[in-house]
């Protein structure tokens, strides 16, 4: 496990910042992680790491590597197959060129397209890495443009963050989903007035500066825990989780305990 | 490890009880847990009937006097000789808030009680008067005749308490000594009844009379071994989930309607107009 601190050794990715005529080298590291708690499944009665196989659904025999195939479903359990190297033959060139078409304000792009993030470094010299991170800064502009990573070609958007260049990956438009198709919008009604200035007023009494770090995993937390004692030998009570309902009544009982006791 | 609140274990907390107001039953556990306070008093150490609706009272429920298969050890009971079952029945007793909340686990919406406690069976330690319009008399003409019982028992220097019976009616009791028999409580209830049925158009008396559209009848039947009220608090199995709420007499003088005195609107009251019923106890003259 990472510590947040740490920044990644390698790049993932090596290539160029292109405007134009103007080729700014760059690297890219990885920026973003799900540092939330995963666990490897085990054998219970003997503690092995279990693996993932690939087992054909008629004969459930395990099918080797070569063997695998794609299909692409076009009706139910009807495929056109491909082989690897078919699909191998169109997939885009990764051209190690970050090519940027123009340049957006940056809050202009809705966030519900960000995808994954990256830190973009210098590559061999820093001059013109420097001068692009301060036009981004001075303007408050960003980049739009393509990334190729791997096998795969993004939109990428380009843009000043903490003093670095970060370059953010962004979902196409099919990707994501228009709340306008939802039938219950189209039922909303006008709030009253009075209501409304009550929620405006709620609001505003409520408003504050945004600080991701108030939040916390309370899962992660209670399970590092657990790890604690574990490792110190002590052995863990399984709790059976509180439904919400029973919450509630619990809330309830307390209270009643205490009028019952003041009798 | 945590603290134990309960040694109730919940189960099927989701499960709808009232359908109508889609209320679960969850919330009939958390009334009964806030209820609990004002409650318990009047069920201490009498022998429960429970009616019981496991899904939801739109279905069939059903009246249970035996105490129910894996009744926990911790659950207090009272072994009765039933005449007419020919065998010992053995009945709750609800003294205490975990079976109080254990019996609405197993979704028994209504209790009723006896009008003695286990230790003295025959001799009641209420009078009560069961106070029932028959339509198209409503609860407003029950209120009426309610008022004019409490003005009767006020002139005989007596006190007496009421409560809506969550469904039409009014109940009314008075708290006495437990020194009389079933026998005299109950002629001293009938008596009452028959002197305001001479006064008053309105009321009738007599069990034969019961079906006569518009009256109101003040019974007394109930005054027997074994007879029950629904308690103090319970809820109703109706769709509106009632409450059996006792009440104060300037509220009925007010004029109220049952229908507000509900699993959602009784926990909220900060009155408990019953809080010294059981202080009170008082001789009748019989």
């Amino acid at each position: 496990m990472e510590k947040a601190s740490n920044v990644p050794r390698r790049p993932i990715w090596t290539g160029s910042l292109t405007i134009g005529l103007v080729n700014v080298p760059v690297k890219l590291y990885p920026m973003i992680y799900d540092r939330g708690i995963s666990f490897r499944f085990l054998h219970k009665t003997d503690g092995q790491p279990l693996k993932y196989q690939k087992v054909c659904t008629k004969d459930e025999k395990v099918v080797p590597w070569q063997e695998v195939a794609r299909g692409y479903e076009i009706a139910k359990n009807e495929y056109v197959i491909f082989d690897r190297e078919e699909l191998e033959a169109v997939k885009p060139e990764s051209d190690k060129r970050i090519r940027l078409d123009k340049f957006v304000d940056y809050f202009s792009v809705d966030p519900i397209y960000f995808d994954r993030s990256y830190a973009l470094m210098p590559d061999k010299s820093s001059d013109a890495y420097s001068l692009l991170l301060t036009a981004f800064e001075k303007k408050g502009k960003a980049g739009v443009g393509r990334i190729t990573l791997r096998t795969k070609e993004y939109p990428a958007l380009v843009h000043a963050y903490k003093g670095s260049l970060v370059l953010t990956t962004l979902k196409y438009a099919y990707d994501v989903v228009d709340p306008q198709g939802f039938e219950e919008l189209k039922k909303l009604k006008e709030p009253e007035k009075a209501q409304l200035d009550i929620a405006l007023k709620i609001v505003t009494d409520l408003s504050g500066e945004f600080d991701i770090t108030a939040y916390k995993d309370s899962y992660k937390q209670k399970v590092e825990e657990l790890i604690k004692k574990k490792l110190k030998g002590e052995t863990v009570v399984v709790e059976k989780p509180a439904e919400e309902e029973v919450k509630g009544l619990m809330v309830a009982l307390r209270d009643t305990l205490k009028q019952l006791e003041k009798k | 490890m945590k603290e134990k609140l309960t040694r109730v274990e919940f189960t099927n907390l989701d499960k709808v009880l009232f359908p109508k107001l889609k209320i679960t039953k969850a919330q009939v556990i958390e009334y009964y847990i806030k209820i609990a306070p004002r409650m318990l008093g009047f069920l201490a150490e009498r022998p429960l009937v429970l009616t019981r609706f496991p899904d939801g009272i739109d279905q069939e429920g059903f009246y249970e006097k035996d105490a129910p298969q894996g009744t926990p050890s911790w659950v207090k009971t009272v072994k009765i000789y039933s005449e007419t079952a020919k065998r010992d029945v053995n009945y709750v007793l609800c003294n205490d808030l975990d079976t109080l909340i254990w019996l609405s686990n197993l979704a028994t919406i209504e209790t009723h009680m006896p009008f003695s406690k286990a230790d003295s069976r025959e001799k009641p330690d209420m009078a009560f008067f069961d106070v029932d319009p028959e339509p198209p008399a409503t609860y407003k003409e029950a209120a009426t005749v309610a008022l004019l019982l409490k003005e009767k028992l006020d002139n005989l220097g007596l006190e007496s308490y009421v409560k809506t019976s969550g469904k039409k009616g009014f109940h009314v009791i008075i708290p006495i000594v437990p020194e009389h028999s079933f026998r005299e409580t109950r002629t001293f209830v009938h008596k009452i009844g028959q002197q305001l049925a001479k006064e008053q158009q309105l009321v009738v008396s007599e069990f034969t009379e019961t079906k006569k559209p518009g009256k109101v009848f003040v019974d007394y039947l109930q005054n027997s071994h074994g007879r029950t009220m629904v308690s103090p608090y319970s809820l109703r199995a109706v769709p509106e989930a009632t409450v059996s709420t006792p009440l104060e007499w300037t509220e009925v003088k007010k004029g109220i309607k049952p229908t507000e005195f509900n699993i959602f609107s009784v926990v909220k009251r900060e009155k408990d107009p019953w809080k010294k019923i059981l202080e009170n106890k008082q001789r009748l003259k019989v």
